[in-house]
């Protein structure tokens, strides 16, 4: 049993240290999958596969930054392989129309403005699916461009003009 | 905006956008109300998109308990690992005694092959050199001229003749 106590003390250190980067990441690696998937339930089953996967990498995974850069894009591909998954199934369900999503839109000050949102999303939606995702991460308060590049595995300045393209076309479409 | 004022159209939206103007617009912008109010009406709605796209993202909140169901899950794993690292284990104890144990069986084989005494050697020496007394019987006369292949024209027997001389 005494060979079994440092195997524990060093299991219990990893625990702490990977609990740790849980939570500093739970909330971006969610977004991301819900992002792409749009529903609740399938964005969290990602989100806990992504740190799953992340506690059996952890060993080469500590540093902070190359945690979050990892998760960034584990989160991404396996959402955008269990949309996939889904689409096969059933018929697409958008990132941006998902049910109880009215609910989740907390601060717009009144229904005219929840429409404009909904037409919004729609031209989103509507977007070519490379500038899409650049503005779905985009969006997500905590990724700059350099993040973004790194989960689509493009250069931060690829990132800024597609951003760029998008906003360009969401405006002239937007009445 | 006039129709020759099209070709600004771009370069309109990306003012909007960037929130600069450059110098040929600003020219062209002081002499065309038209392509004024557009920029206007661009930078109004360039700040309702600004506006309205957080909107668009927001995501509802992280599930209630995600990092403790996350946490217990990874432990589940982890001890799961664990178990098949012990599964491993024994198995490669279990390959590593069943090598061991036919090492020592076949050493113990070799051995006794080697121990066989010197009387039990000699006799069968004597029984692989010993030779049946019929095996005369099997000879047959002449069999040695039998032996030799004759040529054209000869003989098997090699009888000398006696030529009469002449008188």
């Amino acid at each position: 049993m005494d060979t079994n106590v440092p195997n524990a003390l060093i299991r219990a250190e990893r625990d702490v240290g990977f609990g740790a980067r849980v939570t500093e990441n739970q909330r971006r690696v969610f977004r991301i999958a819900y992002g792409i998937l749009g529903n609740s339930a399938d964005a969290e089953e990602v989100a806990q596969e992504v740190f799953l996967r992340a506690y059996r990498k952890f060993a080469s995974l500590r540093e902070a930054e190359k945690f979050r850069a990892w998760v960034n894009r584990i989160a991404f591909r396996l959402a955008l392989n269990r949309q996939r998954a889904l689409r096969r199934r059933l018929a697409r369900e958008t990132a941006w129309q998902a049910a109880g999503m009215p609910d989740a839109v907390d601060g717009m000050r009144n229904a005219d403005e929840r429409i404009q949102v909904e037409q919004l999303r729609n031209e989103i939606e509507g977007l070519p699916e490379k500038l899409r995702r650049v503005l779905q991460l985009s969006l997500i308060e905590d990724m700059d461009a350099t993040d973004v590049g790194v989960v689509l595995g493009i250069p931060a300045g690829t990132v800024r003009s597609r951003l760029h393209t998008a906003r360009k076309l969401l405006l002239e479409a937007m009445t | 905006m006039k129709n020759d004022c099209a070709k600004w159209k771009d370069q309109l939206l990306e003012s909007a956008l960037t929130k600069t103007v450059a110098t040929d617009l600003q020219e062209h912008l002081s002499r065309c109300p038209g392509c004024s109010e557009e920029l206007a009406a661009l930078c109004a709605r360039r700040e309702r998109l600004d506006a309205l796209l957080p909107f668009a993202a927001q995501v509802p909140e992280l599930p209630a308990g995600f990092r403790t169901r996350v946490m217990t899950a990874v432990e589940a794993a982890s001890e799961a690992e664990r178990g098949r690292h012990w599964q491993l284990w024994g198995l490669a104890g279990a390959m590593a005694v069943i090598v061991a144990t036919l090492m020592i069986g076949l050493t113990l084989h070799r051995k006794a092959i080697r121990a066989v005494p010197n009387t039990e050697l000699a006799a069968a020496q004597k029984l692989a050199e010993w030779r049946a007394p019929s095996d005369v019987l099997l000879e047959t006369p002449g069999q040695e001229i039998l032996q030799s292949t004759p040529k054209f024209g000869k003989t098997y027997l090699k009888i000398p003749v006696e030529v009469p001389k002449e008188k």
